[in-house]
């Protein structure tokens, strides 16, 4: 059996003090004529446990938003998003479900900053990694430093981020909605040298949904589900070069190659945490050269990206299909993507784990 | 943030001295004491202390905050190759910045990580600084 995307919804992401995990879930189903009508609902967050102290986050969700459907909640770090997808599309094919709600729904301003930074940190081994007093930042930093021994220019990452900032401009819901110039990495904020506070993304609560069903709407521009799958990489200190992604690169490559999908002609969400990531993916698959020219890509991160649209860190990956959704049927916003292929791509910690949802028109 | 006694205590072979992890199957090497290879998979492995020494291939210098910590901000956080051959991340202590150069030689030593809060279990691991 297939799986179709037949619609969604996505908040702002934003700074929501006075909305919490449930509300930010009712809000967006409210705004979500398709989801009305579901057999099954799948809750993707990474953090509840930590930022809200609720366990079983997906059958308080459901309750509360007044559904009597099965439930379950989902967690792969970062990459929630795109395993709930992994998950809903499963569930359709198999036959288990007919139409799956995936809800990603997330809250990260309940703490300071340095607490949710904390929270964030776990995504690395907490015994090997972040007792130790490493954190993300301190990894990107690493694998930038790294890259750029090797002759890729401080204006590379810094390109990325201007160009992260001006797609987001255009995305109704993305939270970094104004530009930023390459002068201004000069005078950021720095956490781990050399990576600035303008190569990281920005931390929003936020919810989106994405209703997966096994029979296209009725209009027939559904985009069907033709991919989902996941890699799990090495630690990153168990690797040559902390920049080697190799989980990321060979699961982009073998999709690629597998589906006969051009990533500079389809609609692409790369996972950009720090600018550092995404640059190390497009240089090891032979993209970019020292230029660092993204001009051969037609449709790349046009959300913004997690840079800039902005990263609620289990509900990011249902943001990515919900954006590529948009993109390939009635618009995001006022842009749409001629692509026959949409691709989001994920990775929890520096690719501890990769996933790739894959959407065909 | 409270840390679990039990569970600092479970770890402590980890946390207290460096092993080596050396694969029967496949013949690699990796840091920590480990059931199975991460490389191969396979359970034919044997342990090696580790004498502590190596060399610092790369750092940072840290300013991002976060809860659970007694850091002093900025920190330094490097790759370490050990004199075993195999690599290990943690923090540089005990040097001025203008003083770190990567290739330079490092010794493991016993530093706070983190304590419950002033009345509470400290806790104890695994740092590096210059011979």
């Amino acid at each position: 059996m297939r799986a179709y995307v037949v619609g969604g919804a996505a908040l702002k992401i934003d700074r929501h003090f006075e909305l919490g995990y449930r509300d930010l879930a009712y809000r967006v189903v409210k705004d979500c004529p398709e989801c009305s009508e579901v057999d099954y609902v799948i809750v993707s967050s990474a953090l509840p446990e930590l930022s809200a102290h609720q366990v079983d986050l997906g059958t308080h969700v459901v309750q509360w938003i007044g559904r009597r459907v099965p439930v379950l909640r989902v967690e792969s770090g970062e990459s929630s998003g795109l395993a709930a997808v992994d998950v809903a599309a499963s569930l359709v094919a198999s036959g288990r479900a007919g139409r799956v709600l995936v809800l990603g729904v997330e809250k990260v301003t309940e703490y300071p900053t340095y607490t949710t930074n904390y929270f964030y940190s776990l995504t690395l081994d907490f015994e090997f990694e972040v007792l130790r007093g490493v954190s993300p930042p301190a990894y990107a930093a690493l694998a930038m430093k790294e890259l750029m021994s090797s002759g890729v220019k401080r204006e590379c990452f810094s390109g990325w981020a201007v160009r992260m900032h001006e797609n987001a401009m255009r995305t109704p819901h993305a939270m970094l909605k104004f530009k930023i110039s390459p002068e201004s990495f000069r005078d950021a904020q720095a956490l781990a040298e050399p990576l600035t506070l303008y190569d990281s993304f920005a931390f929003g609560d936020g919810a989106a949904a994405v209703v997966v069903s096994s029979e296209p709407s009725r209009s027939d521009s559904s985009p069907e589900i033709v991919y989902s799958g996941s890699e799990v990489g090495l630690p990153a200190y168990l690797r040559d070069r902390v920049s080697d992604l190799a989980a990321s690169v060979g699961l982009l490559r073998r999709v690629s190659e597998k589906l006969g999908l051009d990533l500079r002609k389809a609609a692409v969400e790369l996972h950009d945490s720090y600018t550092v990531y995404p640059v190390a993916i497009l240089k090891s698959l032979g993209y970019l050269d020292e230029r660092c020219d993204l001009g051969e890509f037609e449709h790349l991160n046009l959300s913004g990206g997690l840079k800039a649209r902005g990263h609620p860190v289990g509900a990011t990956g249902v943001y990515q299909v919900y954006e590529l959704f948009k993109l390939m049927t009635d618009g995001l916003g006022d842009r749409t993507a001629s692509a026959e292929y949409g691709l989001a791509h994920s990775m929890s910690g520096p690719d501890n784990l990769s996933r790739v949802v894959v959407l065909k028109r | 943030m409270r840390l679990s006694p039990q569970q600092f205590w479970r770890v402590r072979e980890n946390e207290y001295r460096i092993f080596v992890t050396v694969c029967g199957s496949c013949g690699r090497s990796a840091v920590f004491k480990r059931s199975a290879c991460p490389y191969c998979g396979s359970s034919d492995v044997r342990y090696v202390e580790s004498s502590g020494t190596g060399v610092l291939e790369s750092f940072t210098k840290v300013y991002y905050r976060r809860d659970s910590s007694e850091d002093d901000l900025p920190k330094f956080v490097g790759v370490v190759r050990l004199s075993e051959g195999v690599r290990v991340v943690g923090e540089i202590v005990g040097v001025r910045g203008d003083e770190l150069r990567e290739g330079m030689e490092v010794e493991a030593v016993l530093r706070r990580y983190a304590s419950d809060d002033p009345y509470g279990v400290i806790y104890y691991g695994i740092k590096f600084k210059p011979v």
